[in-house]
């Protein structure tokens, strides 16, 4: 899986457009491909209670709307889903 | 035949000679703290941006608690917003937190209204343009530079031509929005207002841009004081002491209302107080991985001192500092707010520094440091509203005025150390906010006067210059039936850009000792009609109830002949009246609705007294409530215009009225603002057909203008504020109480020009009104500044809450020690007049007009505009025009 800079936990937005790395202090975009200190931000779309409705949108538990880039590293309920 | 305006007039009016051949820059400043440069470049490369986490936390909450007591559903849902902020600290930072997840972070509230953002093909925003509800976003301008997102790209969405969203949060927000449908504060009042008789003509108003906007669900708080004595006293846990004790004596007895009200303010705070250890968590995470050990430092502290504030109250001047952030922006993230004023914290402050310097923990240089970064956090705060609000009202700005000086509650000066470095670190970083305002006593000393002076010299626009007796006698007029005496008005200050507010003096305990600290001590004082164009209501009474531009009918005929200047202004009452009557009404239903629906929990603890009263702002906890009023814009082109008629018309009879209405349909022989591209009448360009309407236009140009005292047009002004300052009283409000005059402008003189014709005084189609409501007409003051105090001082100012002046003055005439000197002397001769505010402009219109064509250039120019200071960069351009085109002073 391909991952980009604003899934990263270093990754600190400044505005839509960009954002500095919390690592290397670096101005990057959200949108950069990831590095290898990548460490995944805890996110709906890395949640298992998260399922896909449509593009950019799905539902928590199967009942609740949510984006998948909503952080939810201050949600309850969060569990990591498994990577293979 | 195009020919440029024939009339005298020039591109740039000056009085006094004309400047020399090169533009002349300001004085030189002192620079930031190497600390606050570097914010500050970061703020200049950052783009205001919405983030989606607060509104979709709350709305969750909110449905997962429906058939809640209303106020316990609000506190529980505020609390998910706050709890689930993400949080963001930026490298050197020493104040933390901010709105939403970006540095110029902040998020639409569809609790409060959810059309404005939809997309223009979808049905509820045609309804919303329908009902009048957008109009002034149509003929709004937004800045096209600096941190506004304009237009969409990439990833990126443009909301209200300003702010960014990324492109896969916009599906969640509008699935947000919708369930807000039927359910929001704008929807539920506009289904009642509808009930008020005649409520057709409360529509025609708002498409017609008579009036600007509805205050109940565009910024239902705000222009207010903050207060932040309980926070500071108690610290967070303290205050859930204070409630749940409050719960425990009132539970089960008659006035048990009071449980909820505290309830919701206990869940609230408790989603502070995990926003706050959220931040100290990233904190000590940002330690953990930082190598330079003098940021390690800085963040180990910052996380210490949050964990100690989250639950305590603080020890030292910067865990105060930073408590007084904390709470102005959880203020601002439970409502869309412009205009909260942290108020007097230089006073508030004090004790805490004074014993940090005296214990030898802090010196003036790292003070001037913190008061410099808490000048770059305030100046990070934006208010997500639509573009009729946010360009057409606020240009961009959030007005957190801050206020020096005054008197204390022993009626002694109130000026201090501390103030002179807030000052001083408003010279060394120029920014927008917060922006200052210097309560001018005749009793402040002389140094903390010429202090004042010397960082109004270097063109940041403030302090704006404000007399303290005028705006305590119009409080003891207005708050008098509540109970307040002149102890209590010597705790006033100033809420959002110019708004007298009331305040009180509350006891904090410091070591034993207790210092009576400012604070503000009622809602918002803004709120009501908002804004009533004058020159718009002026064109409808010549009209006989017809808006000429649309072909709408607004009211029906006013049933006189208009064969004296006596009925005309009888007219122009007759309207005026009927346009307060139906909006007060139907203002009332809106604020209703907010307070059932959306009602404040984080402002209402703070202020007094309602945890003591255990009720909200909306049920009247405060201690004064007297707070609605009338705000009025293009006061001097209804005057000047008035002038003219009365001149022109019934004692010369130069022309007829029915000239006039010709003259006016056809715009005096000249192209409209909009054909032209700009909105400053110096720039307009005349068409073939001007012949015809040359000799009624230069009248109507030379006819008496207000602003050179002249008795003829100044008599006709007094007319005007003395009915108006009096007239307001007659309707009540939500809280039925009487409403008050309040003439300040923003800047909807830009949007409100823009659909108004050409007036009688001149002035051509869609140009911008004259600014604020004590400023000369751009151009017509040809007599000075002392000649433009003696016009505005010819009626009482305590009769308002409020007047404005804006003055130009190019930088050369206040140049140095002499030129200091001079300038206090011009400031002090109208606060002695009665003059209630007076703010400046110090730079050469020149530069204005360069930067205008190269605006890269000029990305940290600052301007004022009407009671407040902005990035030129970030003005849309009605504005940008009408500040050119203010007359410059070369001399005094």
């Amino acid at each position: 899986m391909e991952y980009s800079c604003k899934d990263c936990r270093f990754y600190l937005p400044v505005d839509v457009f960009k954002g500095l790395c919390k690592m290397e202090k670096t101005s990057i975009t959200p949108d950069d491909l990831s590095c290898s200190k990548f460490e995944r931000q805890p996110k709906c779309k890395f949640c298992t209670h998260y399922s896909v409705e449509k593009d950019f949108l799905g539902k928590c538990m199967g009942t609740t709307i949510t984006s998948p880039d909503l952080n939810a590293s201050k949600c309850d309920d969060f569990t990591w889903v498994h990577l293979n | 035949m195009e020919t440029p305006l024939q009339t005298g007039y020039e591109a740039i009016s000056y009085y006094g000679h004309k400047p020399s051949s090169n533009i002349e820059n300001r004085e030189e400043k002192r620079l930031a703290s190497p600390r606050a440069s570097a914010a500050k470049e970061l703020y200049f490369e950052a783009k205001s941006s919405v983030s989606i986490e607060f509104p979709y936390w709350y709305t969750r909450r909110w449905e997962e608690l429906e058939g809640e007591i209303p106020i316990v559903r609000r506190g529980e849902s505020l609390k998910a917003g706050f709890e689930h902020l993400t949080p963001v600290i930026y490298p050197g930072e020493l104040l933390v937190m901010g709105k939403a997840g970006y540095l110029r972070g902040s998020y639409p509230m569809p609790w409060l209204s959810e059309a404005f953002f939809m997309a223009a093909e979808d049905k509820l925003y045609q309804e919303a343009l329908n009902s009048g509800k957008l109009t002034a976003d149509t003929f709004t301008t937004v800045g096209k530079g600096g941190g506004n997102v304009t237009g969409s790209s990439g990833n990126v969405i443009s909301l209200a031509g300003k702010f960014g969203l990324r492109v896969e949060e916009l599906p969640v927000l509008l699935e947000v929005a919708k369930k807000w449908y039927g359910k929001s504060v704008d929807d539920v009042g506009h289904r009642y207002e509808q009930l008020v008789p005649g409520y057709s003509e409360k529509e025609a108003l708002m498409r017609s841009v008579i009036c600007m906007f509805d205050s109940g669900y565009t910024l239902p708080q705000g222009r207010e004081v903050i207060n932040f004595y309980y926070p500071l006293q108690y610290g967070i846990d303290g205050i859930i002491r204070i409630c749940e004790e409050g719960i425990s004596d009132t539970a089960g007895y008659p006035d048990m209302d009071r449980i909820y009200f505290y309830t919701g303010v206990i869940s609230m705070l408790k989603g502070i107080r995990s926003w706050i250890s959220n931040y100290a968590e990233e904190a000590n995470f940002l330690a953990s991985i930082e190598k330079d050990e003098k940021q390690k430092n800085e963040y180990l502290d910052i996380a210490e001192r949050l964990e100690w504030i989250s639950t305590k109250p603080p020890r030292t001047f910067h865990d105060a500092l930073q408590v007084i952030w904390i709470f102005h922006v959880a203020v601002l993230n439970e409502d869309a707010i412009s205009g909260l004023s942290p108020g007097r914290i230089g006073q508030i402050l004090y004790p805490y520094w004074k014993r940090d310097m005296e214990k030898g923990i802090i010196d003036r240089e790292r003070t001037l440091e913190l008061l410099e970064c808490m000048r770059i956090k305030f100046t990070e705060i934006d208010c997500f509203a639509s573009m009729g609000v946010v360009g057409g009202v606020l240009s961009g700005n959030t007005f957190n005025n801050l206020c020096i000086g005054g008197l204390k509650k022993d009626g002694t000066q109130a000026a201090n150390e501390l103030e002179m470095l807030i000052l001083e670190s408003g010279i060394t970083c120029d920014t927008p906010q917060p922006t200052l305002s210097l309560l001018y006593d005749e009793k402040l000393p002389e140094e903390f006067l010429l202090k004042g002076v010397e960082c109004t010299k270097i063109g940041t626009g403030y302090p704006a210059w404000v007399n303290n007796q005028v705006a305590m006698e119009f409080l003891l007029n207005n708050y008098g039936h509540e109970g307040m005496q002149i102890e209590e008005a010597r705790a006033w200050a100033i809420g959002g850009c110019l708004e007298t507010s009331p305040g009180s003096w509350m006891p904090l305990n410091l070591d034993g000792k207790i210092h009576w600290i400012p604070g503000g001590s009622a809602p918002a004082t803004s709120v009501g009609v908002h804004f009533l164009s004058l020159p718009k209501l002026l064109e409808v009474v010549l009209f006989d109830g017809m808006d000429m531009r649309s072909g709408q009918r607004i009211f029906p005929s006013h049933g006189f002949d208009l064969k004296t200047y006596d009925e005309l202004w009888k007219a122009f009452q007759t309207y005026f009246h009927r346009a307060v009557h139906v909006l007060t009404l139907t203002n009332n239903i809106q604020h209703d609705a907010w307070r059932k629906i959306s009602p404040s929990l984080v402002n209402s603890m703070l202020k007094p007294d309602c945890l003591e009263r255990g009720k909200d702002i909306g049920q009247m906890g405060s201690r004064y409530n007297t707070t609605f009023n009338v705000e009025s814009c293009g006061t001097a082109n209804l005057v000047n215009s008035l002038a003219s008629l009365k001149k022109n018309v019934f004692d010369e009879k130069n022309f007829s009225l029915k000239d006039y209405q010709s003259a006016i349909l056809a715009n005096f022989g000249y192209k409209t603002a909009q054909e032209t591209g700009s909105y400053s009448l110096l720039d307009q360009v005349a068409t073939a057909d001007y012949q015809n309407w040359k000799k009624i236009h230069k009248f109507s140009l030379e006819a008496p203008k207000f602003g050179n005292d002249d008795s003829y047009v100044d008599s006709i002004m007094a007319q005007w504020e003395n009915w108006f300052c009096t007239m307001t009283h007659e309707f009540r409000s939500l809280y039925d109480q009487p409403l008050y005059a309040c003439q300040i402008s923003v800047s909807t003189h830009g949007p409100m020009g823009a659909v108004t014709l050409a007036s009688p005084d001149g002035r051509l189609a869609g140009t911008t009104f004259s600014d604020g409501s004590m400023s000369a007409s751009p151009g017509t003051d040809r007599n000075g500044p002392y000649a433009l105090f003696e016009s505005a001082s010819c009626w009482n100012h305590s009769l308002s809450q409020n007047s404005q002046m804006n003055i130009k003055i190019h930088p050369s005439v206040v140049k140095g020690r002499e030129g200091s000197r001079k300038f206090l002397e011009l400031i002090r001769s109208y606060m002695r007049k009665g003059g209630f505010h007076v703010q400046f402009n110090i730079v050469d219109s020149r530069m204005l007009k360069q930067a205008q064509e190269e605006p890269e250039k000029y990305r940290s120019l600052l301007v004022r505009v009407a009671g407040f200071t902005q990035y030129w960069v970030e003005l849309g351009k009605q504005i940008q025009d009408e500040v050119i085109s203010r007359t410059e002073y070369e001399e005094l």
